[in-house]
């Protein structure tokens, strides 16, 4: 219980950091969210005026310090570009992002737990060998190559899907998740190759186990062993690794965004930031570190779940 | 005919260039309720013939000789699914480290039910646990309910030890093999568990295969004893025999070198 209590004084303490250092970030960087609105041929006068207007003109901590006791009351400004509340933007853009990261995550267990059983029950077999080459070279294929891959033979030749026809979850929600499917592949294929790397070979470490022994003496055929007493321990490590990868897939969904034209998060962060919205990226950066947070604490409740010897 | 009969059995290991014969011509037979004790120095062939009886060797790089019968039957040959069903309801095993050989992740009472549960299906959850508990007591563990519902490292060693007997026990088996079950624990705990083992014998009928290298354990509690040394059986008998009439020059030494204090 009092590690649970710290974990969360740690997580307020680096939300702290990372909103510090974002606002701290647009200081630095060059570019003027009042140039950028009206245009660079726009006269100082006017420039000057909307700078007051939106505030700018206010010393950084004054800034920090507004911004932050509106955020932490759940109001996140007022776009720069939209002239939309931000919160109302990312309602509309997270599900998409959020739905897209689910989807990756599932797929990633879905096809690594059994593929890295089976690697381990036949481990320097054939199947095993193969499946390590094949493993080594998808880990080392970036997403959005395999995206731009997935769009020309299963768009393109395959025609299974229609490239660049995103359908909103408003309009058709299984058309939505049609479209996504495929881009969360385009994610999930490389921490596929990862997981079944990391777990196949946890598995063989447990596999020497003497629990393991014991558990073939009581009548259990080798996948039984497998799935009922090795790959429960064989997760521990796992669960941590998939923990950082949901971060990662969030980040990830950037780039692989803009290859399958879907409008969610990582897109709306990038115009963002080009355009210097600032109250749209600051938003959106806290929600990710919010969700990495998040991801930590909730990996550590599995972990204690999953092996009761940690204390 | 009697319930194991051991028959010229030998182990040769192929996983080098020369092969490597670890046990050679054994030859033995336990009857229903019988005690065997084998003792013999380490490496002389004890855990590999042990592991072979429960079908626990690996099936790849050795080669296995001579008849090891079960009841007749013969478990080297025999189809694995066969042997599998004999293993944890016919034939079961427990193991030097009591530490490791529970799963740690794993509560105890799904440890100690899972033999029912892969050989009787039939039998409801409930009936599953029940048995469970009523093994955990029959190995005299204190608050038998606690114990169901905690997990391996909050257990001590020799708690952990009648567990691994517990789980044995449930499916009413005819033949434990114990390889130095009391090894690992400390002399008091060490008694305990003989009496236990003892007490099973006597009231399930039980056949028990002990290993060890303590000379004054196997006095204990065999009814007959082995002495194995190089993969070889040097020389058996009734324990009156091998321990007040010792032929072989090994023997006599072995038992010459019991320690005086007697437990
Ligand atoms: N994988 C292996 N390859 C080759 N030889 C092995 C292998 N495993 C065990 N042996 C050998 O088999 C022989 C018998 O081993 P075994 O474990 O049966 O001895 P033991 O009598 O149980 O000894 P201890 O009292 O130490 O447990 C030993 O000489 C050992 O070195
Ligand atoms: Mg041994």
């Amino acid at each position: 219980m009092k590690q649970i209590f710290k974990k969360i004084l740690s997580m307020l303490l680096t939300l702290l950091i990372v909103s510090i250092v974002v606002f701290a970030a647009f200081e630095i960087i060059p570019g003027d969210p009042a140039i950028s609105k009206l245009g660079s041929n726009a006269t100082p006068e006017s420039v000057a005026r909307l700078r007051a207007e939106m505030g700018l003109d206010r010393p950084f901590l004054v800034r920090y310090l507004s911004w932050a006791a509106d955020m932490l009351k759940g109001d996140m400004g007022t776009s720069y570009s939209y002239n939309m509340k931000v919160s109302s933007i990312i309602v509309d853009k997270l599900p998409i992002t959020l739905v897209m990261t689910v989807v990756s995550m599932v797929l990633t267990l879905l096809i690594s737990v059994p593929v890295a059983i089976t690697l381990a029950k036949y481990a320097k077999s054939g199947i095993d060998r193969t499946g390590h080459i094949v493993n080594q070279a998808l880990m080392a294929v970036p997403s959005f190559f395999l995206g731009i891959l997935m769009t020309w033979l299963f768009g393109m030749v395959f025609k299974w899907f229609k490239p660049g026809g995103f359908i909103s979850y408003k309009r058709n929600v299984a058309g939505f998740l049609g479209y996504l499917f495929w881009p969360s592949l385009a994610i999930a294929i490389p921490k596929c190759a990862m997981s079944i790397k990391l777990l196949r070979s946890a598995i063989l470490s447990e596999a020497d186990k003497e629990y393991v022994r014991t558990a073939y003496s009581r009548g259990n055929s080798t996948m039984e062993v497998l799935y009922r007493h090795v790959l429960k321990n064989a997760l521990v490590p796992l669960i941590t690794f998939w923990g950082m990868t949901v971060a990662d897939m969030i980040a990830g969904s950037i780039v692989i965004e803009q290859v399958f034209n879907i409008p969610g998060l990582g897109r709306m962060l990038l115009t963002s930031i080009s355009n210097r919205d600032y109250p749209v990226v600051e938003a959106v950066i806290v929600l990710i570190a919010m969700v990495v947070v998040v991801m930590n604490l909730i990996v550590d409740l599995i972990c204690r779940k999953v092996d009761p010897r940690i204390k | 005919m009697s319930l194991l009969e051991v028959k010229d059995f030998g182990v040769e290991f192929h996983d080098h260039l020369t092969p490597e014969k670890v046990v050679e011509h054994v030859s033995f037979t336990l009857d229903e309720g019988e005690i065997l004790g084998i003792v013999g120095e380490s490496g002389s062939g004890k855990s590999m013939t042990a592991l072979a009886i429960a079908g626990l060797l690996p099936r790849k790089k050795m080669i296995k000789e001579g008849e090891i019968l079960f009841e007749g039957k013969d478990l080297l040959t025999m189809h694995r699914s066969e042997l599998r069903g004999l293993q944890g309801d016919e034939i079961c095993m427990i193991f030097q480290e009591p530490m490791t050989a529970l799963n740690p992740t794993m509560k105890i009472g799904r440890q100690v039910e899972e033999a029912l549960r892969i050989h009787h299906k039939d039998m409801s959850p409930e009936d599953r646990k029940k048995r469970a508990i009523e093994c955990l007591e029959n190995v005299e563990l204190k608050d038998a309910e606690a114990v169901y519902d905690s997990y391996p490292h909050e257990l001590s060693g020799g708690m952990r030890q009648r567990v691994m007997i517990a789980a044995a026990m449930v499916g009413h088996p005819k033949l434990l093999i114990a390889d130095e079950p009391t090894t690992a624990l400390d002399v008091t705990v060490q008694a305990q568990i003989i009496k236990l083992l003892k007490k099973l014998n006597k009231k399930e009928k039980l056949s028990i295969l002990f290993i060890s290298h303590d000379l004054s354990l196997i006095e204990q509690i065999s009814d007959k004893v082995q002495v194995m040394q190089r993969g070889r059986i040097v020389e058996q008998g009734s324990v009156e025999q091998i321990f007040k009439d010792p032929k072989e020059e090994y023997t006599k030494q072995l038992i010459g070198a019991i320690p005086e204090v007697k437990l």
